[in-house]
């Protein structure tokens, strides 16, 4: 006993609302939609699909057809509400819930993906380092340097964790060690930035440049060095990304950068998160370069300043042992190891060390005033 | 108004069903890293129009995530080039005033700069909207039949710019003009099937709905004169009062001026339509919603909480010197995220879904037998689909 039924029919020509008959065919291949008056039309129940609709008393029907449209789906459609009939074409129709897409969709897809990744990569590669070198070079020197001091007053707020604390260490005897350690480094170096240097009072072994000549050392880097000559060679890095511009660079890639993953991911879900974290990614991918050109100023502005280059030697074969409490020094620097190496490599000629005893002792003990 | 037979919208959404959909597809989005959110947007939008009624018969959304997906690729090439150049070029001349600004003429240096990034991207936000709201309506079906809109993005977004700068430098005053004329603008090229739509009234229609935000406004002023005056508690009161009265204009702007809006469009000739939303109403569900949210966020907030202080509290009895693993803290920000998603869910079903039930119920259409008329129109491509919205992330969930 085949179940027949009231259906509401559309014919996807006008929006007129017809009551029709609907009844499986004869053979049972098919569903017969027979109006009041004209012709019945036949869907073949291997073509028939579903239209999701969250209400559970009717079933509305379309059928696989070749259109114009965003899917293969004849415009016509049926409306359902006979629960036998229902469920008869749940059980006959096999491919009710099927979604269909057109034969080179797949193709399509996948070159759409490539063109994309590549032309974002293009832009994030070798468009925006480039756009963005050129911006940094044309920069003012007086820009740059208000640019670095608003970059140091950000990191000093983000180590004090939000506290308005001033971190910079200031015991006088210090600052005199301080003050001839930086005499010793650029005295006669005709260096492009007047070098500025601070110790903040924070336990992270680190140091970093800022845009136009400040460089900061954490107090955590004095305590892990074990002679003057690792700090200076640290130092030396450093002022070697500051007379590379290094750090403005890196500011305007990921200004650009920045955008564009924001872009990519959606803002939605905590994207922006992720976005943060990419862009981490990127900028030490794109410092690497950077990294090993300020190691190689540093060795010959150590050899010109008649400092041993076995300093850095050894605070880069420290480091390495101790690799796993360093992430934030090493996150964006190429292997210890070979660096340590090269310093190694490096240290030819007479030299004497970059402070006296007693001056380091005072340096080490910046902070404690 | 044709009164001859009206025929009233109805919304057979639930809160539960949708909650489901909207937290499962937005955990997808989250493993996915995105890229699951463009068939999310399709499954929740094809759950509201599917549930949205007229004279018995069900709306259809045929829009694909597929297809969201790929015009989302080639839009987000072309914001990427336009975008990185406006970010660098504002970058290098506003450095240090964004980060610190030390002096007066700085801070408007940096007000500068902060608003011409917005400028820059305000015509691509208007670009956006009108190629989203196309691509809606060519995706929209009812009775089988395709609305459509024509293809004017440009024009509308010239439109949109000047308009807004006659609003801004009114005072907000030129408001309605602008709404109004944006409003006619789309509404003038929108079809169901081969049948145009019309945007009657006039824009000065709107100001009855601003009404509200006026006496808020006043209220304010009163309360400044009488604190120049020096009486104090009256200036406190027509304070308060006045900056409720105020945001409640608002939002009775927003719902009056729908209702006005829409009653004023005709189909065809002879079909019409009458909103008469209730702003009370509307006022009344954001506040249960909100409520209802809060607390179901606090209890499972609060659960979350404990569970996370459990896990430190076993940590750090490990001893003094264990430093957190990895896996806890990637453990502790995902379920941050999942958390947002979460939200954003219940946000969906007890906020959106409830005031958008509302509206569409208090609609009615006039003489909906001359639907029946209504001949089929030609499929629409719009071949990025919605992606410059979906990259500039306009719109919402919906």
């Amino acid at each position: 006993m085949t179940p027949a039924a009231v259906g509401l029919w559309f014919d996807g020509q006008t929006a007129a609302r017809l009551e029709v008959g609907v009844q499986p065919s004869r053979d049972l291949r098919g569903l017969v939609i027979q109006p009041v008056q004209g012709s019945a039309v036949v869907w073949p129940l291997d073509r028939l699909r579903a239209v999701e609709d969250p209400a559970s008393d009717r079933l509305t029907l379309t059928l696989l057809a070749e259109t114009q449209d965003e899917s293969p789906r004849d415009p016509a459609r049926l409306v359902i509400s006979d629960a036998a009939l229902i469920a008869w074409l749940r059980g006959a129709a096999p491919k009710l819930m099927h979604r269909d897409t057109r034969p080179g969709t797949t193709r399509k897809v996948i070159l759409r993906i490539a063109g994309a990744a590549l032309a974002i990569a293009i832009i994030l590669f070798v468009f925006l380092p480039r756009i963005s070198d050129a911006l940094a070079e044309n920069l003012p020197l007086e820009r740059e340097v208000a640019f670095g001091d608003a970059v140091v007053g950000q990191m000093e707020r983000l180590l004090a964790a939000g506290a308005d604390i001033d971190l910079t260490c200031t015991s006088g005897e210090g600052t005199r060690a301080l003050e001839t350690l930086r005499l010793r480094l650029t005295d006669g170096q005709n260096l492009r930035y007047p070098l500025r240097l601070r110790v903040f009072d924070h336990p992270m072994v680190n140091a970093f440049a800022a845009p136009g000549g400040p460089v900061i050392i954490l107090r955590g880097l004095l305590d892990e060095a074990d002679s003057p000559d690792e700090v200076a060679g640290v130092l030396a890095h450093e002022i070697g990304h500051v007379e590379a511009r290094d750090a403005t660079r890196l500011a305007f890639r990921s200004a650009g950068s920045a955008g564009i993953l924001s872009l990519l991911l959606g803002d939605a879900s905590g994207g922006f998160v992720i976005a943060l974290l990419g862009d981490h990614l990127l900028s030490a991918a794109y410092t690497r370069e950077a990294e090993a050109k300020a190691d190689a100023f540093a060795h010959a502005l150590l050899a010109r300043a008649g400092i041993s280059s076995q300093g850095m030697a050894a605070f880069f074969d420290r480091i390495d042992k101790i690799d796993g409490d360093l992430p934030s020094y090493l996150s964006t620097h190429p292997a210890s190891q070979e660096r340590a190496a090269l310093a190694r490599a490096a240290g030819t000629g007479t030299t004497t060390p970059a402070l006296s005893a007693q001056d380091w002792q005072a340096l080490q003990s910046i902070c404690a005033g | 108004m044709n009164s001859l037979s009206m025929t009233k919208a109805t919304y057979h959404g639930e809160g539960m069903p949708l909650f489901k959909l909207a937290f499962g597809t937005g955990l997808l989005a989250l493993i996915t890293l995105g890229i699951y959110r463009f068939w999310a947007k399709t499954r929740i939008r094809r759950y509201i129009w599917s549930s949205t009624r007229l004279d018995g018969d069900a709306f259809e959304y045929t829009g694909t995530g597929l297809e969201k997906f790929l015009g989302f690729l080639v839009s987000v090439v072309v914001l990427a080039v336009y975008l990185a150049i406006v970010q660098l070029i504002l970058f290098a001349f506003g450095l240090q005033f964004i980060v610190n600004p030390r002096t007066n003429a700085e801070v408007i240096a940096q007000l500068i700069v902060v608003y011409s990034t917005f400028f820059a991207v305000l015509p691509l936000l208007f670009f956006a909207s009108y190629r989203a709201v196309r691509y809606r309506l060519a995706r929209t079906r009812f009775r089988g039949i395709r609305f459509g809109m024509e293809n004017a993005a440009w024009a509308f977004t010239w439109r949109a710019v000047v308009l807004l700068l006659a609003t801004i430098f009114s005072l907000g005053l030129l408001a309605p003009l602008m709404r109004f004329r944006l409003e006619k603008f789309r509404t003038d090229r929108t079809f169901y099937g081969d049948t145009r739509m019309t945007q009657g009234g006039t824009w000065t229609g709107l100001y009855g709905a601003m009404k509200h935000i006026f006496i808020g406004l006043g209220m304010l002023i009163a309360a400044g004169l009488s604190g120049v005056a020096q009486i104090a508690p009256l200036a406190i009161v027509l304070g308060l009062v006045g900056y409720v009265w105020l945001i409640v204009g608002m939002i009775y702007y927003q719902v009056q001026g729908f209702a006005y809006l829409t009653s004023h469009k005709t189909l065809g000739r002879d079909i019409g339509f009458l909103a008469e939303p209730e702003t009370g109403t509307i006022i009344w569900r954001y506040i249960v919603g909100s409520f209802q949210i809060g607390l179901i966020v606090a209890v499972v907030g609060g659960l979350l909480a404990a569970l996370a202080a459990g896990m430190v509290q076993g940590l750090v009895s490990q001893g003094p010197g264990a430093t957190p693993p990895v896996g806890l803290l990637v453990l502790f920000a995902v379920a941050y995220l999942a958390l947002l998603v979460f939200v954003a869910a219940l946000a969906l079903a007890l906020l959106t879904q409830p005031i958008l039930a509302h509206m569409i119920s208090h609609i009615s259409v006039s003489n909906v037998a001359a639907l029946s008329l209504i001949r089929q129109r030609v499929a629409d491509k719009g071949a990025d689909a919605e992606g410059f919205a979906d990259a500039l992330d306009i719109g919402g969930a919906i």
